[in-house]
């Protein structure tokens, strides 16, 4: 039997320090050992089980349950006051059977598989690399879980792939306590696994492309996700560079992301015509304090898998410098108790002239993140065509009504077909700002929370059309924002959630961040097909 | 009668004597081992502020007496997933001076490891 160990911990926290936030219990539930319960499906079946005794708890409590990963998320996604439940214990993980491919899917079955919950990228990334596959795209590292990285909507800056959820093809979440509650969810339009699956799995399978679209970023509130099928595909390797580049050409990269028709060329990374080829990735990096000319930008280009590359990981480190982010938040590190000479040394630094190449695995490129003390994190996501404007404005506002101790970068997304995806432009630049968090009244400086409001003030000011990461910090109370970023998507979000969850499931699956931007909403009338398969 | 250089002497050498001794015992160093495709072992409870925040971590702290016949010694630890991911060991004067005056016999322990995550 799968156990579960209760914390009563008063007060739980993020990775990052953003909080803290009052929680009366914290669980982790054990998977049953191996020894004891061979069978994968077994093991998850009675994990199941239990997840539905914890949330028959709450329910009968009347209080909340929240499911969380590796609290990555910087805003207050992932709390609950009630009932937190700590899920990277439970990472089973398989490939699909034979007899579990629906008969109309277009998908590969060697390339598809599936995660409990809990895994972490980097053990999925070991995981598919042993099966000669590979995630299509993760975040800049590795240590978020697949649920926590869908619910949000993680992102790299693969600006052909998307985000993580893009690769989802199917959700299995426990959305109550009764043996119709364990439903699996796939599109109706592109199915992936058959009735076997779902009988293995004890779930009442509804296939239906809204529904699935709007639980794919669930924000953690349509149920626990307890498992998620997803597509991978061969693996492969990156060629990744750091250059500085003309500010110029950085920034109508930016807008263009016409790589082809561009005088950005990389040597070796052309056609036989001598034409620069089009890269995996790009990324800009911008310290807005300092009048560049030129800004240090990565390209990464997708190679065929080969082995006998030079490790891409050194041996010795003393710092992981694999991101200019990284780097500056190591560098802040130092001045974690004056920031005003942090911000100083950022008005007087021009970013480090690196000219950097190293070729690796998804997993070796987008490597681990330590631990860098608290910090924040803000990113909205934009229109990649307007990704200058929405720069120079953001750049000016850290300027004018700053300083905030933090750098720039700018990420670019294709977009995603999930209902509340942040990426939700054709192609999505997230403008990001990262840094250590300070004490604005010791530092004399504007506040986070007040930069946050600015943020939106300007972009809405500017009729930039924006949304805003759900993991990161923002002013997620500002009156209107949701259906500002949204528009029908959030009433149609609600709806789907509506129709799926009971009122008093809706409720135990909520929590403040829900009820600050309105998301929280039960529609009483909502149709009930909405949650039914479409045939 | 002693020069008042001599009693000077006499009073400055057992407090920089003492500055040095404390400052010697307390230096040391420390070496972190970790595996680079390692996951490691969660613990939702560890708050520190540090490499192993988020991480389950286990120490070793203790002295180690060896019998005159006996030249080295194995600490056995358990990883229930059969692996360790980071492991850090700690080097002080201290450590090394108990060693040096016990003739090898006591030899001071402080690790810091943690295990692999389990996985199937
Ligand atoms: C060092 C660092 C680097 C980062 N890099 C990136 C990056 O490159 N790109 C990017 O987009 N973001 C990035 N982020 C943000 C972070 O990746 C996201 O916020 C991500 O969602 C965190 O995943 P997690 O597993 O920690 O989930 P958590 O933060 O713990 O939870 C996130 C949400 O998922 C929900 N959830 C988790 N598990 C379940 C489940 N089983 N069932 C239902 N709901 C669940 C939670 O309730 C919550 O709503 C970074 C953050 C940090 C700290």
């Amino acid at each position: 039997m799968a156990t579960t160990v209760k914390h009563e911990i008063g007060s739980w926290d993020t990775f990052h320090n953003n909080g803290p936030f009052p929680t009366k219990v914290l669980y982790e539930t054990l998977l049953e050992a191996k020894g004891n319960m061979p069978s994968i499906t077994d093991r998850y079946n009675d994990a199941a089980a239990e997840i539905q005794r914890l949330i028959q708890l709450a329910l009968s409590n009347r209080e909340g349950f929240r499911a969380y990963g590796s609290a990555w998320s910087m805003s207050h996604i992932a709390h609950q006051k009630d009932n937190m439940h700590f899920n990277t214990a439970m990472n089973l993980k398989r490939t699909i059977d034979v007899d579990e491919l629906h008969p109309n899917a277009t998908y590969v079955r060697e390339n598809l598989f599936f995660f409990e919950c809990g895994n972490i990228i980097k053990e999925i990334n070991q995981f598919l690399f042993d099966n000669g596959k590979s995630l299509k795209t993760t975040g800049a590292s590795n240590g978020q879980t697949i649920a926590g990285c869908v619910s949000t909507g993680v992102h790299g800056s693969a600006l052909d792939v998307g985000s993580v959820q893009d690769s989802v093809v199917g959700i299995n979440l426990i959305i109550g306590a009764g043996i119709d509650d364990i439903v699996y969810l796939e599109r109706h339009t592109r199915p992936a696994l058959n009735d076997v699956f779902a009988s293995r799995i004890k779930a009442r399978i509804i296939r239906n492309d809204d529904l699935f679209k709007a639980a794919l970023v669930s924000l953690g509130s349509f149920g626990f996700i307890h498992g998620i099928t997803v597509e991978a595909e061969n693996r492969f390797l990156l060629n990744r560079y750091v250059k500085r580049i003309s500010k110029d050409k950085a920034l109508q990269l930016a807008q263009t992301l016409a790589f082809e028709d561009a005088d950005f060329v990389v040597e070796g990374e052309t056609d036989a015509g001598g034409k620069p080829l089009r890269p995996y990735h790009y990324k800009i990096f911008i310290n807005p304090y300092v009048n560049d000319t030129e800004y240090v930008v990565e390209a990464m280009y997708k190679k065929p898998y080969r082995s006998g590359y030079p490790d891409p990981v050194p041996r010795i480190k003393t710092a992981i410098y694999r991101d200019l982010i990284l780097l500056f938040t190591s560098i802040a590190e130092r001045f974690r108790n004056s920031i005003p000479s942090l911000i100083r040394l950022l008005q007087t630094s021009v970013l480090p002239p690196v000219d950097l190449q190293v070729t690796g695995t998804i997993g070796e490129i987008f490597w681990d993140a330590g631990y860098q003390g608290p910090a924040y994190a803000c990113a909205v996501g934009v229109d990649s065509r307007d990704s200058p404007k929405a720069l120079e404005l953001l750049a000016n506002l850290a300027k004018n009504e700053g300083p905030i101790p933090g750098l720039y970068a700018m990420r670019f997304v294709r977009q995603s077909d999930a209902t509340l995806a942040f990426t939700r432009f054709p192609v999505t630049c997230m403008l990001e700002i990262d840094g250590l968090i300070w004490n604005p009244q010791r530092d004399n400086i504007i506040s986070l929370p007040q930069f946050c409001t600015r943020i939106i003030e300007v972009l809405q000011a500017n009729n930039i059309p924006f949304t805003i990461h759900w993991g990161k910090n923002a002013d997620w109370s500002f009156p209107g924002l949701i259906e500002h970023m949204y528009g029908a998507n959030a009433q149609q979000w609600k709806e789907c959630r509506s129709a799926l969850l009971k009122e008093e499931t809706a409720a135990l699956f909520s929590n403040r961040f829900l009820q600050d931007t309105g998301l929280s909403e039960y529609i009483v009338n909502a149709p009930l097909a909405l949650a039914a398969s479409v045939v | 009668m002693e020069s008042p250089a001599i009693s000077n002497k006499k009073v400055i050498h057992p407090f920089v004597v003492t500055i040095l001794l404390s400052l010697l015992l307390s230096s040391c160093y420390s070496v972190r081992l970790m595996n680079k495709n390692g996951i490691p072992e969660p613990d939702p409870l560890n708050t520190s502020e540090d490499f192993y925040r988020g991480k389950r971590v286990h120490v070793l702290d203790t002295v180690i007496t060896l019998k005159p016949v006996e030249g080295e010694f194995y600490l056995i630890e358990r990883c229930a997933s059969g692996g360790f991911y980071s492991f850090e060991y700690k080097v002080t004067f201290g450590g090394v001076l108990l060693n040096v005056i016990t003739f090898g016999k006591k030899r001071q322990v402080k690790i810091k490891y943690v295990c692999l995550k389990q996985s199937d």
